[in-house]
């Protein structure tokens, strides 16, 4: 089988086609694995003091530091093709889609008010247009599935005044 | 991929490894991390399911999740972090003893990598038999016996669905390692067997970006099981 099409790289221009890629010195790796090491005790500190809601935002940020710290050193992004690059961020943006959308809608999703007889959003209280028909509007304390939402929505957030809903449902 | 290695019968001076469809090492070169890339990718968008999951129940039942948390094993969840982080050293260490055409090393390389994943393996089996024990099982199988809990803690009825993101979550990334393991074994063999060069180093560059991406995701599951507040 000939194949008159490819043309082998002749030995006079050997090198030209090889594979050039940036190699890091072992002490650069092992800066970055120490870099990793102190964010890991230091989310772990973190963990310790309590900063309520923040306390997921800085350990996500911390977590994000790190991801980073693999994927632009040890996995060679910063020397890559920065199309591979561009597959990274176009994921990343896809999965932001992906929580912005689901997010939006499971915690804003309207619950029915027993005593109102109308919709209002698990999390403030307030009156909440539209939203998820229940089948049932279950009888107090046997709606483990509704009810259970219902609930710990509404004392997570409770910032506002409004009536928040009945503990059971 | 083997195959091919041998396949070079028709004349020309191309590297043993260069397969036909390729005009070049470094063309080659490039194909694979982009086919990588793209399944990393998918990778990401695989886990963003169980992310979304554990992002949906832990805003509904923040309370229950700080409960659930803390039967989890802090030590053991940090020593795990610490051996994947540095089993993350040493594959691209392969990587690099790979791209300076020192076989030894990356074959050194490889099997710590290798052993740091058994650890991650043995520890996370004595974290799951804990659970199976205390009865911290997913959903319906949720049946905790206070005597097994952490001295002191609580744990709400519905805590079963911590469980089921808490088994599936860890499962998932756990199966990850297994197939990790395996993989690197099998290029740990290819190492061993002379395939690779500082011309042609590609298997141990890919497969070190797949137990990156493994060690990725615990980089983000230890913070968000082990340490809820």
């Amino acid at each position: 089988m000939s194949h008159p099409e490819h043309v082998a790289p002749d030995q006079e221009h050997e090198g030209q086609y090889d594979v050039h890629t940036h190699i890091s010195s072992v002490g650069f790796y092992v800066f970055i694995l120490t870099t990793l090491m102190i964010l890991t005790l230091l989310t772990v500190g973190v963990s310790y003091i309590h900063l309520g809601r923040l306390n997921l935002v800085v350990a996500v940020v911390i977590a994000s530091i790190k991801a980073s710290l693999v994927i632009t050193f040890f996995m060679h992004l910063k020397y890559d093709n920065k199309f591979n690059a561009m597959i990274l961020v176009v994921s990343l943006l896809f999965i932001g889609v992906f929580f912005a959308y689901v997010m939006n809608d499971t915690e804003h999703r309207a619950e029915i008010d027993n005593d109102q007889g109308g919709r209002i959003s698990g999390s403030t209280g307030a009156a909440a247009p539209g939203g998820m028909e229940h089948h049932v509007v279950a009888p107090a304390g046997s709606a483990p599935a509704a009810g259970d939402h219902a609930a710990p929505a509404g004392d997570h957030a409770a910032p506002a005044p409004a009536p928040a809903p009945a503990p059971h449902h | 991929m083997s195959s091919a290695d041998a396949a070079d019968d028709h004349g020309h001076d191309h590297p043993k490894f260069l397969q036909h469809q390729f005009d070049t090492p470094a063309q080659q070169f490039e194909a694979a991390k982009i086919g990588m890339w793209a399944f990393l990718g998918q990778e990401l968008l695989f886990f963003s399911g169980l992310f979304v999951a554990y992002g949906i129940f832990r805003s509904w039942y923040p309370e229950m999740f700080s409960m659930a948390s803390h039967q989890l094993n802090r030590p053991m969840g940090a020593a795990n972090t610490i051996v994947l982080l540095f089993s993350s050293l040493t594959a691209a260490l392969a990587v690099r003893s790979a791209q300076t055409g020192n076989k030894a090393a990356t074959s050194r390389f490889l099997l710590i990598t290798i052993g740091c994943a058994f650890i991650f393996l043995i520890v996370k089996y004595f974290e799951y038999v804990h659970k199976f024990e205390a009865g911290l099982l997913p959903a319906h199988y949720f049946h905790p016996h206070a005597d097994h809990l952490v001295p002191g803690t609580t744990i709400p009825e519905n805590g079963g669905s911590f469980f089921a993101i808490y088994f599936m979550m860890t499962g998932v990334h756990g199966i990850h390692v297994l197939v990790g393991i395996g993989v690197m074994i099998w290029i740990w063999r290819r190492n061993e067997r002379g395939d690779f060069s500082a011309k042609y180093f590609t298997p141990v560059d890919l497969v070190a970006l797949y137990w990156h991406l493994v060690d990725l995701v615990w980089i983000y599951l230890f913070p968000l099981l082990y340490l809820i507040d």
